[in-house]
């Protein structure tokens, strides 16, 4: 599928959710395999459309998230490739068992789409935010986990896991008209991190909403002097070492994350960095360890210091 | 092309309405004019008049005429 500069806006304005009905469309395209199951999400995830020209493709399960995974694991078992979707925070913590069970250790290539992963719907509490599903989904053996890091590489990787025949958890984040951050088509391989930019004084390692977050963050930085790295760790598992590799010669290296500092990107690069005897500092930037009042989007961002300017103080301070 | 012809041709080729239907059309008149064609007519009028629209002012593009009134905002002259 062609992507064009009239598209990634349009993707933009949509938001990830509703890019994903749109990239919904093309999937029975590139597998024929294809079907799209919903926990009574097919409205936020904009596929009115798929379930208008697909309608033997399209199941609505109910708001029953864990039957949803049964069904559709049941579905994988016998060829199919079902695409879940429903929020993030009931699709991985809810549904932990059945993913570990019937997606992980059966090899059933189910791909899970959760919705408003990370802050997104924070206006509904704690219940809907989901900082924890990388945590809960990488502890599971050979589940790839893809965090993009706008709605273009969401419809990058939606249409690279069409083809793949893993488990894989589609981590979707943000809001609608979210900040573009790759303004052309290019080559997205599952697996393999993206240089964002060259920089040699500190490399950021960011994934899903904070790849943009980090790039503003590397400009101001820029401002002051330094030289900044970014990289678009758009795979959390498996996890591109090279890239990682590639960082080392940094003064600081950063993670950054719209997800707990416990058992996210964080997390699996510190378990990378742990037995090479030189390293330099990790930073670990993410939600911290606690709850927060219900709020918008940006409030919350801010209220775990993960806007741009945070970023870039909290950088600051642990350069020195 | 002036302004308002520009204007005129987005919203024909983006909804698929002549421009005959274009005074007094509203949001879901046409079936094109759904919450993804939105974006789309969004997407191409920022295209056409190079601009970046604000989420609040894309919400409130509830019309054809309330379009010409928040592209004016944007430095978009109809009177050329």
């Amino acid at each position: 599928m062609e992507i064009d500069r009239q598209k990634i806006r349009m993707y933009s304005l949509l938001g990830s959710h509703r890019t994903f009905g749109q990239v919904a469309l093309e999937l029975p395209k590139i597998n024929e395999k294809v079907v799209v199951m919903v926990a009574d999400q097919m409205s936020p995830a904009g596929l009115e459309y798929f379930r208008d020209q697909q309608p033997d493709k399209f199941i609505n399960i109910g708001i029953a998230e864990q039957n949803l995974i049964g069904v559709a694991a049941g579905l994988a078992k016998e060829g199919m490739t079902p695409f879940v979707v429903a929020q993030a925070s009931f699709a991985t913590g809810r549904c932990f068992d059945q993913i570990k069970i019937n997606m992980a250790y059966m090899h059933l290539g189910v791909k899970v789409v959760g919705l408003s992963a990370g802050l997104s719907i924070g206006q509904y509490g704690a219940t809907h935010m989901s900082v924890e599903d990388v945590a809960l989904m990488r502890c599971l053996p050979d589940i790839v986990i893809l965090s993009p890091a706008d709605c273009t590489e969401t419809a990058k990787a939606l249409m690279a896991t069409a083809e793949d025949p893993r488990p894989t958890y589609i981590r979707l984040s943000g809001w609608m008209n979210c900040p573009i951050v790759y303004k052309k088509d290019y080559d997205y391989q599952i697996g393999k991190a993206i240089t964002f930019k060259e920089g040699n004084d500190i490399a950021i390692i960011a994934t899903g909403p904070m790849v943009y977050n980090s790039i503003k963050a590397a400009e101001m930085l820029e401002e002051e002097g330094l030289s900044v790295k970014v990289v678009d760790m758009h795979t959390i598992k498996p996890l591109d070492t090279m890239a990682i590799d590639d960082c080392l010669s940094a003064k600081l290296v950063v993670t950054a994350e719209e997800h707990s500092v416990i058992g996210g990107l964080g997390s699996a690069v510190a378990e990378y960095l742990a037995p090479k005897a030189i390293k330099p500092p990790h930073l670990i930037i993410g939600t911290n360890d606690r709850y927060v009042n219900a709020g918008e989007y940006s409030y919350l961002q801010e209220q775990f210091g993960l806007t741009p300017i945070q970023l870039k103080n909290q950088i600051l301070t642990n350069l020195k | 092309m002036t302004n308002l012809e520009k204007y005129n041709q987005v919203m024909c080729d983006s909804l698929q309405v002549s421009a005959e239907q274009l005074p007094g059309l509203k949001y879901q008149d046409v079936e094109l004019w759904d919450s993804v064609g939105h974006m789309t007519l969004v997407a191409n009028l920022e295209d056409a008049f190079d601009i970046l629209m604000e989420t609040d002012d894309i919400i409130d593009f509830s019309s054809y005429e309330k379009g010409k009134e928040i592209l004016a905002k944007y430095d978009i002259d109809f009177s050329k």
